[in-house]
């Protein structure tokens, strides 16, 4: 079942590439707890309701990765969501390939929920204007990664999801936005990025 | 406007788009009053415009640095710097240190990984004492997943920087990564050190619990070592709660994050015991 990102989603995950233009960053995203386990091969779409940014700089190191799942893990199951794909974006605007790491994380996320997804910010194409969608999604199947063509049906709602990133992207509000490492730094930091969300609503 | 851009030099900040607009409207309104320092200044709002795609106002710095300092190495390697942002291919001469930095870094962008740690392993042969050389070796090691050489390198930095709790941390985590008992004990140590040097690093705090953790946790160890860690893990679960609570005070949506911790280290507790 392929996933669909909601604006909140991926304005987020833009975000959080704009405000780190000359380091590699990475996330997750979420989706809410499906309430029937039916497993139809052809379904609905998974939403990705939200994303939690959370590294920039060297992404490839486990201690505070394991702490980040577990933390989120945790404040996933009390707002009844589950933890739906990895978000990555490399250091190098012409890099947008997923990388071992990616796949691992993946990997990891894939071992709760089975649609998990890898989705790549091509940062090549990164503006404020936002005219088109400018991610990779990756899904897993017959043990490797493939590449999906992205649509706009991949969005909740394609032409919101636009006008919101262009509008905070052009507003600097990624300045504001708050990564994993931000709330290491200083706890008070507030990973769920609330003021940013309520821009997002204030804007739809 | 111009304390706030030597603040910014003297911490080596990269917030390019800030320097670009104080610089900038420093540069157009207010040169006369600067004196000399508006040739630091011309540097730094140059090298920032570069970073945020403002060809225009760079080309203008780099314009009276040239005409004011017209053989130095430092204007020539800043107009290297321009070029590459404009993807031109420089000819810088090779022996400078500077220039062959310079060179590694355009290297590392083109995604040659493996050239630019041969070339940054040459460098370091010549010129050991450069701290920032080292830590640039140590990330490209890290990101080619050899994290058996980058634990050299960062011990390399230790040793010449042994108060730094940032490097005594970093050291811990890539041996954390490694993986294995023997390193995670190690790990648990510089994690240690790392609060010792800074009882305010999260990080090292988190990652010593995490170590901690896992060793308790290992079906390996003996029931002494068992206990023992226990004890940390327990102490730093204590100490990462009391942080938590002391951040948490007085904002209601910190609530979240609090309970969030204390249920993943009451559900650590359980795989540990």
């Amino acid at each position: 079942m392929p996933i669909q990102l909601t604006s909140q989603a991926y304005c987020k995950m833009l975000l959080h590439a704009a405000k780190y233009p000359h380091c590699a960053v990475n996330g997750l995203m979420v989706a809410e707890k499906s309430k029937d386990k039916k497993k139809d091969g052809h379904g609905e779409p998974v939403l990705c309701v939200d994303c939690v940014p959370l590294f920039h700089g060297t992404l490839s190191l486990s201690p505070m990765l394991e702490v980040a799942l577990t933390l989120i893990d945790t404040w996933c199951k009390e707002n009844k969501y589950v933890m739906a794909g990895y978000y990555q974006a490399n250091e190098r605007t012409k890099d947008t390939r997923p990388n071992q790491f990616a796949e691992k994380v993946a990997a990891r996320i894939s071992e709760h929920h089975s649609e998990a997804a890898i989705v790549m910010v091509d940062n090549s194409r990164l503006t404020t204007s936002c005219y088109e969608p400018i991610i990779h999604i990756y899904d897993h199947s017959e043990n490797k990664w493939k590449i999906r063509e992205v649509t706009q049906e991949c969005f909740e709602d394609w032409s919101e999801a636009q006008k919101i990133t262009s509008a905070l992207l052009e507003g600097r509000s990624y300045e504001n936005l708050i990564d994993f490492d931000n709330h290491l730094d200083d706890l008070r930091n507030d990973w769920t990025n609330p003021v940013i969300n309520k821009s997002v609503l204030d804007l739809c | 406007m111009r304390d706030k851009l030597r603040k910014w030099r003297e911490d080596n900040s990269r917030n390019s788009e800030q320097i670009v607009d104080v610089g900038e409207e420093l540069i157009n309104e207010h040169s006369s009053k600067l004196g000399d320092d508006i040739w630091i200044i011309y540097e730094q709002v140059m090298i920032a415009a570069l970073d945020c795609s403002r060809d225009d106002l760079a080309h203008t710095c780099l314009q009276e640095l040239r005409r004011q300092f017209p053989d130095s190495h430092r204007v020539k390697r800043l107009t290297g710097m321009r070029l590459e942002a404009l993807e031109r291919k420089t000819q810088q001469p090779k022996n400078p240190p500077a220039a062959r930095k310079r060179k590694i870094s355009i290297l590392k962008a083109l995604g040659k990984s493996a050239e630019a740690i041969r070339e940054l392993n040459e460098y370091l042969e010549q010129f050991v004492g450069d701290q920032e050389a080292w830590h640039e070796l140590s990330e490209l090691y890290i990101n080619e997943h050899d994290y058996g050489k980058a634990a050299f390198c960062l011990e390399e930095l230790m040793m010449t920087n042994p108060h730094n709790h940032l490097y005594c941390e970093q050291y811990a985590e890539v041996k954390y990564t490694q993986g294995g008992l023997e390193n995670l004990e190690l790990s648990r140590k510089y994690f240690a050190q790392a609060l010792r040097l800074n009882n305010r690093n999260m990080r090292a705090l988190f990652g010593f619990y995490m170590s901690a953790s896992h060793i308790a946790a290992s079906p390996k160890v003996s029931a002494k070592v068992k206990k023992d860690n226990m004890k940390y893990a327990a102490w730093a679960a204590t100490q990462i709660n009391k942080a938590y609570r002391l951040a948490g005070r007085g904002t209601k949506e910190n609530k979240c994050s609090v309970k969030a911790v204390e249920e993943m280290l009451e559900s650590m507790q359980i795989t540990m015991s």
